[in-house]
């Protein structure tokens, strides 16, 4: 009877958690008639929203697999000292708070030398679409460098040694063997990241602004018409950002993606 | 003529340590490096691939210094343990890889990896996918894969280690009849003496990142330098003969002994009793066992739980006993004992 009363209550809790969730969503997507929310969905800001979401994430994304991969490889495969130090560094802005990763770009960008001299050459990241791509990029490149690190790790380092000896140069070894076979984790790791550079928030908002027509992501434009009262174009832009979450939930789980976060 | 000479090797990565290895390997010979786990012969082995630079010391492979050169760069060839084909390929595209980095035609790679894939019997696997195969099969295809290339140095670590004893038997024919064939140079990394016995020319044994001793194996066998290398090599009686199939059977002559064995092979082999299958007593026994000899107890070894004996019988047979059964027996260096062991015991390699 003790041991049904313990199983019943964790039951009963699951279920509670499950309904939560359900109705946080159901909510939303509700809220509005279908008619209406397809309405909005195609409104010139949420479609503006869309289509800015979509290319600056795809660009960081992008961005992201060229960068992680040199640097996931050098961490998963050579051995220096302070390795210990540079992977907790680089780890850092996965736990650090997307605001305070915008501030510092916004500093960097917005204060010193080195920002103006990128800003006289052209390279605007203040207040900028290149700034919401460079937020997105630097929030997200801890995850997917995660990713690529125990992608790496987990393919036997001799497929390239056999490689080499056959004729190959180091790097064509690690582009005929190690980088095809890393590719479910890397497919996963661009899913996930490219998510979270679609729902990115806070660093956009401290670097890029939140500029109606101009920096307006979906997230951004869920911020501002929720601010000037205009419900039913935050729902829009919600349920297009619960859309790709439950799309990134179920491709990354098809690549058995999750296992590889840790 | 020596194919590769290794002068004052020194290396070190994480853990393991090469201690200034020298070593050369002649032109055609097998040559073994045996060493229990972590006693650095791998690395050895792929340092001579050019994997890992060597902190000092220098690698001549066909009087060439290579030191410095890129694996590529070596005409080597290597065979892992685990196989390592490489999975996003078939087996034909796994067995040319080499050709089509070394420049050759399509048509060539083409009827070279046909070619290959005969000699090694695996000509109905070439659109087959690694995953696919069997472990005899994979190593089938990682030997094609090596030598197709024609190097001038095979270098195979523990290549026969992952595989079940019918397939690690036939596999191991394999490599002897590839040598004579091809009389390729050969470094073959493995911890089992048996396997070393029955291949090499010359065999090097290494432990905790030296060699402690390098010759034929049967002075490596008879007269191991150190405790070590005795330890290592001295559990099983190993000897070479001639075999000649009677009656369903095969009598092996070694040193004018004749050895009868269940096993059935022709020629020259290689035989191994283990210790513990062979009947030591003071008086003849009889029994349906067919070997029987007679000879005298030259050395006593007492370990913790067993005490290990050389008898020399024309050859020296090594008898492992309980301690139990030693100190009921009484016995003591120059006793003539009878040796008595079946014809079931007596393995050919």
């Amino acid at each position: 009877m003790q041991r049904n009363g313990f199983k019943y209550a964790n039951i009963i809790l699951m279920l509670l958690l499950s309904l939560f969730i359900f109705t946080l969503i159901f909510e939303i997507v509700t809220h509005a008639d279908p008619l209406s929310l397809i309405a909005n969905i195609i409104s010139p800001e949420i479609q503006f929203a869309i289509h800015l979401s979509l290319l600056t994430s795809v660009i960081s994304t992008f961005m992201c697999i060229l960068i992680t991969i040199p640097v996931s490889y050098s961490l998963a495969r050579y051995d220096f000292h302070g390795k210990a130090i540079i992977n907790t560094l680089l780890d850092l802005p996965m736990a650090l708070p997307p605001i305070v990763a915008g501030l510092g770009l916004l500093l960097i960008f917005g204060t010193t030398s080195f920002g103006s001299y990128l800003a006289d050459a052209g390279l605007k990241f203040v207040f900028t679409v290149p700034g919401i791509i460079m937020a997105q990029f630097a929030v997200n490149v801890s995850l997917m460098l995660r990713i690529m690190r125990s992608t790496f790790e987990g393919i036997n380092p001799r497929y390239e040694h056999v490689a080499q000896t056959l004729g190959c140069t180091p790097f064509q070894a690690f582009f005929r063997t190690t980088l095809p076979l890393s590719k479910n984790g890397m497919l996963a790791g661009s899913v996930i990241t490219w998510s979270r550079g679609m729902g990115e928030f806070g660093a956009v908002l401290m670097l890029a602004g939140a500029t109606r027509m101009k920096t307006e992501t979906l997230p951004i434009a869920l911020y501002l018409n929720i601010s000037s009262g205009e419900l039913d174009l935050a729902i829009a832009a919600a349920s297009i950002l619960i859309l790709i979450s439950g799309i990134t939930l179920y491709l990354f789980e098809r690549k058995g993606g999750v296992a590889k976060l840790c | 003529m020596n194919m590769i000479e290794v002068s004052d090797l020194l290396i070190e990565i994480g853990e393991f340590e090469l201690k200034r290895i020298n070593l050369f390997v002649k032109e055609g010979e097998y040559f073994c490096i045996l060493g229990p786990t972590g006693s650095g012969k791998t690395i050895l082995l792929e340092s001579i691939a050019g994997i890992y630079r060597p902190d000092m010391g220098s690698i001549l492979i066909n009087r060439h210094n290579v030191t410095d050169l890129l694996p590529k760069d070596r005409n080597i060839s290597v065979v892992y343990q685990d196989f390592m084909l490489f999975p996003n390929m078939n087996i034909r595209d796994n067995i040319g890889f080499g050709l089509k980095y070394k420049g050759y035609e399509k048509s060539v790679i083409e009827d070279k990896v046909e070619k290959t894939a005969e000699f090694l019997g695996i000509s109905h696997l070439l659109d087959r996918y690694p995953s696919t195969l069997s472990g005899g099969e994979k190593q089938r295809t990682a030997i094609a894969r090596a030598i197709i290339t024609e190097p001038d140095l095979l270098l195979l670590d523990e290549p026969l280690y992952a595989l079940d004893p019918g397939t690690k038997a036939r596999l191991r024919q394999e490599l002897l009849r590839i040598h004579q064939l091809k009389k390729t140079t050969t470094i073959h990394v493995t911890h089992s003496f048996e396997g070393a016995f029955a291949l090499a020319d010359r065999i090097a044994i290494m432990h905790g990142g030296k060699i402690h001793q390098v010759g034929t194996p049967d002075e490596v066998f008879r007269k191991p330098n150190s405790a070590f290398v005795a330890s290592f090599v001295g559990v099983e009686n190993l000897f070479h003969g001639t075999s000649v199939i009677k009656d369903d059977q095969s009598e092996i002559l070694i040193n004018g002994l004749i050895i009868i064995s269940n096993a059935l092979k022709s020629g020259n082999v290689s035989v191994s009793i283990r210790p513990e299958d062979i009947l030591i007593s003071k008086d003849p026994i009889h029994s349906s066992a067919q070997n029987s000899f007679s000879g005298v107890l030259t050395e006593i070894t007492r370990m913790r739980a067993t005490v290990n004996l050389v008898i020399d019988a024309v050859i020296p047979f090594r008898v492992v006993l309980t301690k139990r059964a030693y100190d009921d027996m009484g016995l003591y260096v120059g006793s003539w004992v009878y040796l008595t062991f079946k014809a079931s015991a007596t393995h050919i390699i």
